[in-house]
């Protein structure tokens, strides 16, 4: 540390006021962290690029950067503009992938999210409903998503409603578990308060159980899809008939390398995107906003 | 602080969990089996779409006859403690250095939050073009799903040790190796033990998915080809077989060990 410092004061010129302004503009430890965390991925990037360069592995495993960028272009080739790609045309393969996983994503969660959290408010408020739906809770949690896939299969055939099911099996119990500890979570007192003031049992779910479970909720959200994602890609992989897992699978039988690898790109980012500036944020605001951080003892 | 009772023994936590759940379970299952054979009984072609819980049974006889059973189930629960002790020895000396040394972790941190966003499905695909479908496809999506939940857990855990106590032991004379061993590695313990938990669970599904995918003989494959097979009730023995496994690992090992190392070396200091 002290040894950067004095390398940083000796810098001379241009160079140095320049680096003072960016230092002072981020902040020295944002930037500290910022270049440190780049190691990595520059090494990654030199390495590759000197993969293909020098062909240590053949290309057939490790494709070329440019490759994997060229995939996209090249199987959005025959797409006519934004319009082709936003009416799924049959030509948009790329796209059209995309489209379709978020698609189902954002279904499940319609679907999945609103029964997921209306029965763990159920249980979490009925010691019966939850004696009985936890255990098959806890049965359905553990055969996790992709064990279901090949009965899916069997029920639905290969396609949209084995992916959809799949994944509102995965989001559902996510959901259900969460909301229920959320709701059990939520002190007695304040229920009681309402009953109290003269409040109906309408009230204290909409006033007490509901905002008390809403940290428990959002996480819950965010785990479950989280888990939906890659359950969905293992599905698409396996019952699919589109979508990225889908993509990557086929291509991968194919030994099209390069578009594996923008496939494999295309979740993770697609992912990260969703957790880190939407699911992440709203988790973080309804723990400030709902949040009981004070409890009655 | 709170007083340390004794650990209940492992018989007395089943005794107390049978007394509690055991009647609700029995009518569970009761009504689970009822609805089951009805719903069975009344569709077309059971034994395509939902054969009977007999029938189930009776697959099960038949393969335990055969021997398949125990050999696929063997071989599912080798590949999981394989894949996961090895991906837990990578991960907890890797996340203990991130936990260290701020550079190393500042280094590191970005690329590990990116590769965990990877999950070990998706790049299952890359690992079949390079390595074909062999053992060695599925260990290594083992081993990727596996070591980055435990690596994060065991940064976490270090950083969350008071700095104070690093710092007393270090006024005692403590040499680095010593604080390691004597501060840092016994303060981390409940988080190693929740990462481990998380990352043998994680690992559990990349088992069944890398053997659905990559055609290897175990839990996973068996009910692949059961749906390839059209035999549906090799389908629905196998994911009860992975279902229970699951509860039995998770519920009666993994997490009694992970409350008793948070009751044993969990800082919970008032």
């Amino acid at each position: 540390m002290s040894d950067a410092i004095a390398k940083e004061s000796s810098a001379e010129g241009a160079f140095a006021s320049l680096s003072v302004a960016i230092q002072t503009r981020i902040g020295r430890q944002r930037l500290r962290k910022i270049i440190l965390g780049s190691i990595p991925f520059v090494v990654i990037f030199v390495l590759w690029q000197m993969n293909t360069a020098f062909e240590w592995l053949p290309a057939v495993f490790i494709p070329p950067l440019g490759d994997v960028f060229g995939a996209a272009i090249t199987l959005q080739e025959d797409c006519v503009g934004i319009g082709g790609a936003l009416t799924m045309d049959n030509s948009c393969l790329l796209t059209n992938h995309i489209f379709s996983s978020i698609g189902r994503v954002i279904l499940a969660a319609v679907i999945g999210l609103p029964l997921g959290i209306a029965f763990g408010i159920l249980a979490g408020m009925n010691r019966t409903v939850s004696r009985y739906l936890e255990p098959v809770g806890v049965f359905a949690n553990s055969i996790s998503g992709i064990a279901w896939i090949p009965l899916a299969i069997v029920w639905f055939g290969v396609g949209w409603m084995t992916t959809l099911f799949i994944m509102l099996n995965t989001i559902f119990w996510l959901m259900f578990f969460n909301s229920m500890l959320g709701v059990r979570s939520v002190a007695k007192v304040y229920e009681q308060s309402v009953l109290t003031m003269g409040g109906s049992r309408m009230d204290v779910i909409r006033q007490v159980y509901f905002p008390g479970a809403m940290p428990s909720i959002i996480t819950g959200m965010r785990i479950s899809l989280g888990f939906g994602w890659r359950a969905l890609i293992a599905a698409e992989m396996i019952g699919g008939d589109s979508g990225l897992g889908f993509m990557i699978f086929v291509s991968a039988e194919e030994f099209k390398i390069e578009e594996v690898f923008l496939g494999v790109i295309i979740i993770s980012l697609i992912y990260m995107a969703t957790d880190r500036y939407l699911l992440a944020p709203l988790e973080k605001w309804t723990v400030e906003r709902w949040g009981l951080i004070w409890k009655p003892t | 602080m709170q007083q340390r009772n004794d650990a209940p023994s492992l018989g007395w936590r089943i005794n107390k969990l049978l007394q509690l759940d055991a009647m609700n379970l029995v009518i569970l299952v009761i009504a689970v089996y009822i609805i089951w054979s009805v719903i069975s009984a009344l569709i077309d072609n059971p034994a395509r779409y939902l054969p009977s819980p007999i029938a189930v049974a009776v697959s099960s006889v038949d393969m335990l006859y055969k021997g398949l059973l125990p050999s696929y189930f063997g071989d599912t629960l080798v590949r999981l403690i394989f894949g996961s002790t090895i991906g837990l020895l990578l991960g907890i000396p890797f996340g203990l250095l991130l936990g260290i040394n701020r550079t190393v972790a500042d280094m590191f941190h970005p690329i590990m939050n990116f590769f965990q966003s990877v999950s070990g499905i998706a790049i299952f695909p890359i690992i079949v073009v390079w390595w074909g479908n062999s053992d060695k496809t599925i260990f290594a999506v083992i081993l990727y799903t596996a070591f980055f939940p435990i690596a994060f857990n065991v940064l976490s855990g270090v950083r969350e040790i008071p700095i104070r106590y690093i710092s007393a032991a270090r006024t005692l004379g403590a040499s680095r190796y010593q604080i390691i061993k004597d501060v840092l590695f016994p303060g981390a313990m409940p988080h190693i033990a929740t990462g481990s938990r998380l990352s043998i669970g994680f690992a559990w599904r990349a088992v069944i998915a890398g053997e659905m995918l990559a055609g290897r003989q175990g839990l996973g494959w068996m009910i692949f080809t059961g749906q390839d097979a059209d035999n549906t009730a090799e389908v629905i023995l196998g994911m009860v077989m992975i279902g229970v496994t699951w509860i039995i690992l998770d519920h009666y090992l993994l997490r009694p060990m992970e409350a008793d190392t948070i009751e044993r070396w969990g800082l919970v200091q008032r």
